[in-house]
């Protein structure tokens, strides 16, 4: 693509100061700022000294992937960054230097400090708070499943370390917003309670967690002069891309940075801020600009197509409503979207939407990966059928579902059940049922109904029998000689590792998949959704065995994991599966997910548009993301006004960013009735509805 | 660009002139008690509908339209598409929300959770999974308290292992279930109780026990995110209260409220429509006092719509004209209110259990005037019979009158849903067509029982019997037509011959379907599409439960309340699953027979009285409970069981079925229990024993209500039988002895 002269001037100009680059989605920031770093890399600036500081890993995408194709002369990689990276990084290098100081009171001042995965601290929650939580009746008039609570407890020590206040000042903050009651003060309270209490627990075994390895970070080893030279000197040219996505700590960081740097470029996407529940402060991000040398906005869209910007801009208009002169476009809005409005239920719903998708793919030659699906929820049975329907259908599909607890894979039950089978001694024979699905899913082609009758002959007392013990000849043949065989291989796999010392967990799942699983013939072949979950297990079990051993010598490990995993407490928090997954496939996404990627399509397929789903925040009766942002001003209550302000906001932010990540078309689909039956009327149908009869209305009057 | 657009059936609505007066409605409040077949949901809508076209709503505007039962919500949402498109020319779907009180609430509650300390992800338990939750705090405590039952049974049954060991837990638990439901209705939570019970001079057994199990219930619905319908409401008033701008925001959001079934709604959902509605605002609130039957334990009381329409600023309208019955049967519920006004009980009277108007018939000339009067039609038996002797002569009387009236609708109404059982049992042995609408309607059942079959099969791949049947289910909408009929059972027939299902579903070496069905076309394109249904199911089989049967559903079931039902299905599972994670397929399956047996109180999509047309079942006999009836019609009723145990009058010698026989003194618990509660709440002073009093007269008030919907069920003929009940020592109730000697009277002065 050939830059347009303002992307040029960031590309290719200004190597010796510093940039704020904005304008909204798809305008070729990104484009022109992967251009710099290969610009500068060509000029003769070693490619590590520059860092690309993005707001999530998964932003970084983009620069990694063209720099490997640009294949230019660079020794090394050009790394790229977190706040979160960082804060680790750095804690982990300088531990010394704060590691005995009186104010944090660590339980082992000369220790290493233990760092903590965000399901480890779910785990600890669960260890820390669960007793407490009982014993002290905390929390005792919110209802709310205990993983959901620890999350939130997590998220407000998040939100203090990543907006800069006082840890202890989060019951505060919340009572004087929100606290109308005494029954809402109460909460707030045992919110600060327990937080306060995990937070002791945490320093006494030298365990960090993401907040305190940030409240480290930006409030203890920045300030001092060793760490900010290490850094400062180490990279003199920054990329900061998302800037707006970025919270005030990252914030804070980069205005200390930038007197100290050769060159920087900051990033901000006009009208964006969609992580603003995990801290994400645009307004913040804002002020950056004014100590930046020089200001760049694009306003040159590069995305959208004619009629999508009249869609934009007339949706735009709909939501608020400041607006009061009706925007006039050189297209019709109406042709930007394709919708069905006869339909009924989700079944119809799903095969109408399938059937376009066919259509765009086989008739109309789009490549599948220029297609996404996408509903405010993304529920497994609307997965599953949308896979289905488009398997029929002959298209490709992959789909990203961030945050899922593990035991909801199938991949990874399987490999549970597989261990369970393997270590006897744990005394957790697995259900009958589950050897049944962990053999159809273990080995390729095995149906459900084989796997069934090898589970019912095989499997007694807890134990799996050879295949070659099958006496009766038509039972043999029934399950065929062939997948006979393959069954075999995993039992012979299984005896024999119970022959030996029983491995560490993760050790014993990655020989299964290396050895087994991954083979021909077997259920992960080639398999890229089962083996990424598969190594995500590894990933975490080993995690949950490196930490928790140290911590706690004498714990049974792998039965203790296997039960955390079953109860749900340990959740699949890795993006490598988001990452790697290239596919040209179309993806199939809650829209949020979508959204972060921040990656354009041709054609979006928007589901369920009556849901209220589009226009709902976040609601957690322990946190806030708007009080315990820094734009809140202390005494300010929280009212009505906000709240319907933040729905609007949330809504328009949905809308108008998916739309600014259209190239060509949005079909809408819409069903009458819900899954449960509802009539659904949500805000974001009603703004639409509004939009087209106004376009009616001025079509009668013309 | 819309692809399609949908053509609407346009109907026409003739009011009658006290509809007429109804519809003029332009704005403020307005009460409208109507009589049984006036028609009340026909002309809501009508007006819902009329203010939409008229009443120059913003965009943002809905009339708010608030019913009792969910499936009244699809009624009304046909009626008001029907009339908007074909009468007033307007687009469908817009400037209206439909939603029950409950549907409103959980809206409510889902907008603002973190007021009321929700997270946007809580779940409302159904009336099931909230009875484990109090069922495993009950079996804990009588575990723990082996001696509580001493103070509260009687001499008889003191020593009774059996009694101790099942009907007192069984006891606690009805006890503490009304306790609890009453205490939130009042707003008390357990921590307030507690307190409360604390300071009151009075030691309170029965709310000690019951306030323990209220901690242990609401700590188990905590730890699970949820909250039970009782929450919802009392949540949805809390968050109005607390929030005035949200208020104000709902108040712009709908101008209007029309309000059905009003006569039902308890304090606290009258609370949340007077608080939307606000002060001056616009507010129709229609029902019946008279039919005002699910009252008893809880707050719910006819008073309330009476209070309303009393009050200063309200409009009190009629509809006094139905169309329904013949003027017999209307004379003989005119003289049952009548009876009611001057009831021989001053207790009971002084509670006005059935008040005016009287129904009126339809004026001349209406397009949906009464059937034809016939005296003769309307027989009133005063035989005492033994339960068997008066199913044996209902019986009778249906043998000789079905023959002559294949064209005619027909009910038998009783009491409960056990005798309702016998009936069809009885039904059953004889070979007479009827339909079933007990507790979970015959709906709901097929729904359940279909994926019922479909888990069956999936618990056991292997069965070709279960597959044969599955495959029946697959084609349950071609059923009813002869060829398709026999079709299905030629193939379900060959589906059973199947030895190795495997090489049908999953063929490797040979292929049985190319093998076995070689020149049958149909049957293997069938068999084909039947494959890959399962093949389908099969691969779902490993999602979570609740995902597996909406994917099964949604496959299954095209119509809307069927698929809401499905979803009730899987919500149910998927609690069940929360509660026994150690649940595989076989127990899913399990529990969805207990459903489909009745032995659960599911409240699918199908279970009420909107969903269920007794015209579709002309010639066949339907068997429902008096509840159930409410809001249908047939063209003959048999009310059964008209003694003095089901419609008592508090005289000496009845008996209620909430004084429990092993209980000291005859106290009915429940009573005493929310007396107690009601002490607790005033700081007043709890006198032992009179609760039961008062509770007798309050059931006996309902219960003559209960009479009246019977008999206003019947359109042409009517036959009240009743029995001696299971000691022998029941009598005629005295209702209906009264109107049997006055309907006597009224004959022979005509004669």
């Amino acid at each position: 693509m050939r830059l347009l002269k303002d992307q040029q001037r960031v590309a290719s100009g200004y190597f010796d100061t510093t940039i704020y680059l904005d304008g909204i989605a798809g305008t070729g920031k990104t484009t022109a700022a992967i251009e710099r770093v290969k610009e500068l890399i060509r000029s003769g600036v070693p490619a590590d000294s520059i860092l690309i500081w993005v707001p999530q890993a998964n932003l970084a995408m983009p620069y990694r992937r063209a720099l490997q194709r640009a294949r230019i002369d660079a020794d090394t990689n050009v790394p790229t960054t977190t706040i979160g990276k960082l804060a680790y990084e750095m804690t982990d290098l300088f531990w010394p230097l704060i590691s005995d100081d009186e104010k944090f009171n660590f339980g082992d001042k000369f220790g290493r400090p233990n760092f903590l995965s965000l399901e480890l601290v779910q785990y600890y929650m669960t260890k820390f708070l669960g007793p407490e939580i009982e014993l002290r009746d905390y929390f005792n008039s919110v209802h709310i499943s205990r993983n959901r609570l620890y999350t939130q407890i997590v998220d407000n020590l998040n939100k203090a370390a990543l907006v800069r206040f006082e840890p202890d000042k989060i019951g505060d903050r919340l009572k004087d917003a929100l606290g109308d009651s005494v029954e809402q003060s109460y909460i707030y309270d045992d919110a600060q309670e327990t937080a306060s209490l995990f937070r002791q627990r945490c320093l006494e075994h030298n365990l960090l967690d993401f907040s305190l390895q940030v409240e480290l970070f930006v409030n203890h080893l920045w300030p001092l002069e060793q760490v900010q030279n290490y850094l400062t000197r180490k990279y003199r040219h920054l990329i900061v891309d998302n800037v707006e996505e970025d919270t005030p700590a990252s914030h804070d960081i980069l205005r200390d940075w930038l007197p100290q740097t050769d060159s920087a470029l900051l990033i901000s996407d006009t009208g964006g801020g969609y992580r603003r529940f995990l801290g994400a402060d645009p307004i913040n991000a804002e002020t950056l600009c004014d100590q930046c040398q020089v200001h760049i906005t694009l306003d040159n869209h590069r995305v959208m197509s004619k009629e999508l910007v009249a869609l934009h801009d007339q949706l735009d208009f709909s939501l608020d409503p400041s607006k009061t002169d009706e925007p006039q476009s050189d297209a019709d809005a109406r042709d930007a979207i394709a919708y069905a409005p006869d339909i009924n239920y989700q079944p119809q719903m799903i095969a109408w939407a399938a059937e376009h998708i066919a259509s765009l793919v086989h008739d109309q030659g789009v490549p599948a990966s220029e297609i996404v699906i996408m509903a405010p929820y993304m529920p497994d049975a609307l997965r599953f059928s949308l896979q289905r329907e488009l398997d029929a259908q002959q298209v490709p599909h992959r789909s990203h579902r961030p945050s899922r607890a593990l035991r909801e894979e199938t991949a990874s039950r399987t490999l549970l059940t597989l261990a369970r089978l393997a270590h006897p001694h744990w005394n957790l024979p697995p259900n009958k049922f589950d050897v049944g699905y962990a053999l159809a899913a273990s080995i390729n082609e095995l149906d459900l109904i084989r796997a069934r009758l090898l589970a019912d002959v095989l499997y007694r007392n807890g134990k799996l029998a050879p295949f070659t013990g099958i006496k009766n000849d038509a039972l043999t043949q029934r399950i065929t000689f062939d997948l006979g065989m393959r069954y075999q291989v995993l039992f012979d796999w299984l005896q024999a590792y119970q022959a030996q010392d029983p491995l560490p967990l993760d050790i014993f799942f990655s020989k299964l998949f290396g050895e087994v699983l991954s083979q021909k013939g077997f259920g992960f072949h080639g398999q890229t959704d089962a083996a990424n979950i598969a190594a995500n297990l590894i990933d975490s079990a080993q995690a949950f065995r490196q930490t928790v051993s140290e911590i706690e010598p004498n714990l049974d490990i792998p039965t203790e994991y296997v039960k955390m995993v079953e109860e749900g407490v340990i959740a699949n928090q890795y993006l490598r599966d988001w990452e790697d997954d290239q596919r040209d496939a179309v993806l199939i996404a809650p829209a949020y997910t979508f959204l972060l990627t921040n990656q354009p399509v041709d054609y979006q397929f928007w589901l369920n548009v009556g849901s209220s789903g589009w226009a709902q925040r976040l609601y957690q009766p322990l946190t806030h993301p708007y009080v315990l942002s820094r734009q809140w001003q202390s005494g300010r209550r929280w009212t009505e006004n906000e709240e319907d302000e933040a729905h609007r906001q949330t809504l328009a932010y949905m809308a108008l960013g998916l739309i600014r990540r259209c190239r060509k078309q949005i079909y809408l689909g819409f069903s009458q009735y819900s899954e449960q039956g509802y009539e659904q009327r949500g805000d974001l149908l009603m703004a639409i509805q509004t939009m087209l009869r106004r376009l009616n209305r001025s079509d009668a009057h013309a | 660009m819309p692809e399609s657009s949908e053509q609407i059936e346009r109907k026409r609505f003739v009011p009658r002139p006290a509809q007429a007066e109804v519809l003029a409605y332009r704005g403020g409040k307005m009460g409208v008690s109507a009589v049984p077949g006036s028609g009340k949901t026909a002309t809501l809508s009508y007006l819902a509908a009329s203010l939409v076209a008229n009443a120059d709503l913003a965009d943002d505007q809905e009339v708010l339209i608030v019913t009792l039962v969910k499936s009244a919500v699809g009624n009304f949402a046909t009626s008001m598409r029907n009339y908007l498109q074909g009468e007033f020319d307007l687009l469908p779907y817009l400037g209206y929300r439909v939603r029950t009180l409950h549907g409103l609430a959980n809206d409510i509650v889902h907008e603002r959770p973190g007021l009321v300390g929700l997270s946007d992800a809580f779940t409302v338990l159904d009336e099931r999974a909230s009875d484990d939750i109090l069922d495993e705090a009950v079996e804990t405590w009588t575990r723990t308290n082996p001696d509580a039952a001493d103070a509260f049974l009687n001499g008889e049954h003191f020593a009774n292992q059996y009694t101790r060991n099942h009907h007192w837990p069984d006891t606690v638990k009805s006890v503490a279930s009304a306790f609890i439901k009453q205490a939130k209705d009042m707003q008390i939570t357990h921590d307030e109780a507690i307190e409360r019970i604390q300071k009151h001079p009075q030691n309170l057994p029965l709310a000690s026990i019951c306030t323990t199990l209220y901690e242990q219930y609401e700590r188990g619905l905590r730890y699970r995110g949820a909250v039970d319908f009782q929450d919802l409401i009392r949540l949805a008033l809390r968050i109005l209260q607390r929030d005035a701008d949200y208020l104000a925001r709902l108040r712009r959001r709908f101008p209007y409220i029309l309000e059905d079934e009003a006569q039902d709604s308890s304090k606290l959902q009258e609370e949340i429509l007077r608080l939307l509605a606000g002060e001056g605002g616009n507010w129709v609130r229609v029902g019946d006092p008279n039919q005002a039957i699910y009252e008893t334990f809880t707050t719910a009381n006819p008073r309330y719509l009476r209070d309303f329409m009393d009050e200063i600023d309200v409009k009190a309208l009629a509809l006094p004209n139905s169309g329904r019955n013949t003027q017999s049967i209307i004379s003989l519920a005119n003289a049952l209110i009548d009876w009611s006004l001057r009831h021989p009980n001053a207790a009971i009277r002084s509670k006005q259990p059935l008040t005016e108007p009287h129904i009126e018939p339809t004026p001349a000339g209406d397009p949906q005037g009464n059937p034809p009067d016939d005296a003769q039609a309307v027989y009133l038996m005063g035989e005492k019979y033994t339960g068997d002797q008066e199913r044996e002569a209902v019986i009778q009387s249906l043998k000789q009158w079905l023959p002559e009236n294949g064209h005619r609708t027909c009910a038998v109404l009783l009491p409960i849903n056990s005798s309702g059982a016998k009936m069809v049992q009885r039904l059953r042995a004889e070979n007479i067509p009827y339909v079933e609408n007990l507790r979970s309607t015959s709906g709901t059942r097929a729904i359940v029982g279909s994926l019922t079959r479909v888990l069956g099969y999936l618990e056991d791949p292997t069965n070709s019997q279960l597959l044969a049947d599955v495959y029946r289910v697959w084609r349950r909408d071609d059923r009813g037509d002869e060829d398709a009929e026999r079709s299905i059972n030629n193939v379900a027939k060959v589906l059973r011959g199947v030895k190795t299902v495997e090489d049908y579903l999953y063929p490797r070496k040979s292929d049985w379907l190319e093998d076995t069905v070689e020149d049958d076309e149909t049957m293997i394109a069938h068999l084909g599409q039947f494959r890959a249904m399962i093949q389908r199911w099969q691969a779902a089989v490993d999602l979570p439960i609740d995902q597996l049967v909406l994917t099964v559903g949604g496959d299954l079931f095209r119509l809307d309340t069927d698929i809401a039902t499905a979803y009730s299905v899987a919500l149910h599972l998927r609690r069940f699953h929360e509660l026994h994670p150690e649940a595989r397929m076989p127990e899913f399956t399990e529990e969805l027979r207990e459903i489909a047996k009745g032995n659960r109180n599911f409240n699918g999509m199908s279970d009420s009285e909107d969903t269920f047309d007794p015209d579709k079942h002309k010639g066949e006999v339907t068997v429902t409970t008096m509840h159930k009836a409410k809001g249908l019609e047939w063209d003959r009723v048999y009310i059964m069981s008209a003694n003095n145990y089901i419609f008592p009058s508090d005289d000496p010698f009845d008996s209620f079925m909430s004084e429990k026989w092993f209980v000291r003194d005859g106290l009915n618990l429940e009573a005493e229990a929310l007396a107690q509660l009601a002490a607790l709440k005033e700081g007043s002073d709890y006198v032992p024993g009179q609760a039961t009093k008062a509770a007798r007269v309050e059931y006996a008030a309902e219960r003559l209500r209960l009479l009246y919907v019977a008999i206003t069920r019947a359109r042409r003929e009517l036959v009240i039988t009743w029995n001696s009940g299971r000691n022998g020592d029941q009598i005629e109730a005295r209702p209906a002895a009264y109107l049997r000697g006055w309907w006597a009277q009224q004959q022979e002065a005509e004669s």
